[in-house]
């Protein structure tokens, strides 16, 4: 269990190292939030996960919180990235699709 | 009228100014303080039943002022409610947001609804009690009003939970007052097991109804600024 623990955690800060990285690395705000979002709910679960393995009474709390980072990451990172699409952040430039833009053009979203 | 209102400001003050300052300049030595921690933290168990020893002083050794608290809050919100009440005009609030937000609070609601609760329940145990939890409760419903146009919730209903809930904390202390305790906000009930969920008392009792009053008020808060133009 300790071994498991100490994997969970390991894999965890390494996500969220890399997470952090993408932050100062990627090129817009689109691709920022994708580092900073996808990164981090990985890197935050198994972390919370790990603790929870290292104790044992923690790990029903645990698996809750991982579920209600599963439920609010993503949506708080998709609404981030709509408001900034629709104020007009751009895009970088190499960026080669825009379906947001083309979904608007025809009226879906 | 304008100036006996300054004036009283003014005194009022002094006043605090007076005060604060008497209270530094009389000495109190670092070993005073730590004897009062000391002895609440020797007595809180045996006397309260509390496994969190912060919930014994807020609710019991000074409850009263947990009431003053709560009145604060109180006033606070209707001040809020009645400052934002402005023309009565409601405002006709036209909300775009994505399908996953909408589902997304609509699934996340319930579950803030829980934390709350669990929080609420768990305030002589742990850290949290009827404040925090209610705020969680209250955050459940901003979430919700905000991200969803449709949601109305029954003004009166918050506003009888609020006042039937302040009501029942004073009822606790009379009984308390009347109880064996013979003071106001006295333990009446059995300890029970030290450490689980049904001890400490009334401290629990008490804590769910500042938390009902709290979530109340805050909603209530919430939803006015909603509402108000």
């Amino acid at each position: 269990m300790t071994i498991l623990g100490d994997i969970f955690i390991l894999i965890g800060s390494l996500f969220l190292f890399l997470g952090s990285l993408g932050i100062f690395r990627m090129p817009d705000v689109y691709n920022r939030l994708q580092a900073g979002t996808k990164a981090t709910t990985m890197g935050a679960m198994s972390l919370i996960l790990g603790v929870g393995f290292l104790n044992t009474g923690f790990l029903v709390k645990s698996i809750v919180i991982v579920l209600f980072i599963v439920l609010t990451n993503p949506i708080s990172s998709s609404t981030i990235a709509r408001a900034s699409h629709k104020s007009g952040v751009p895009l970088v430039k190499k960026s080669v699709v825009d379906v947001c833009k083309d979904n608007v053009k025809k009226g879906e979203v | 009228m304008r100036k006996f209102i300054s004036i009283l400001l003014l005194a009022g003050f002094v006043f605090y100014f007076a005060t604060l300052a008497g209270g530094l300049m009389i000495p109190s030595s670092s070993a005073d303080r730590k004897s009062v921690g000391l002895e609440i933290l020797s007595r809180a168990k045996g006397e309260t039943g509390a496994a969190n020893a912060v919930t014994s002083v807020v609710v019991l050794y000074r409850g009263f002022d947990t009431l003053g608290e709560v009145t604060v809050l109180f006033l606070a919100a209707l001040g809020i409610s009645v400052f934002m009440k402005g023309t009565g005009e409601k405002r006709k609030t036209v909300l775009d947001q994505s399908f996953i937000l909408k589902t997304g609070s609509r699934l996340l609601f319930p579950l803030m609804f829980l934390f709350g609760i669990y929080i609420i329940a768990h305030g002589h145990l742990t850290p949290g009690g009827g404040f925090p939890g209610g705020v969680i409760i209250a955050t459940g419903f901003f979430v919700i009003l905000l991200t969803s146009e449709s949601v109305h919730f029954n003004k009166t209903v918050m506003s009888v939970l609020e006042g039937l809930a302040g009501l029942s904390f004073i009822g606790l202390g009379v009984v308390g007052l009347l109880g064996p305790g013979n003071s106001f906000l006295q333990n009446f009930l059995p300890l029970g097991k030290f450490d689980t969920v049904f001890s400490a008392g009334i401290i629990p009792l008490i804590y769910a109804v500042v938390g009902i009053k709290v979530g109340a008020e805050l909603s209530s808060v919430v939803y006015a600024m909603k509402e108000s133009k």
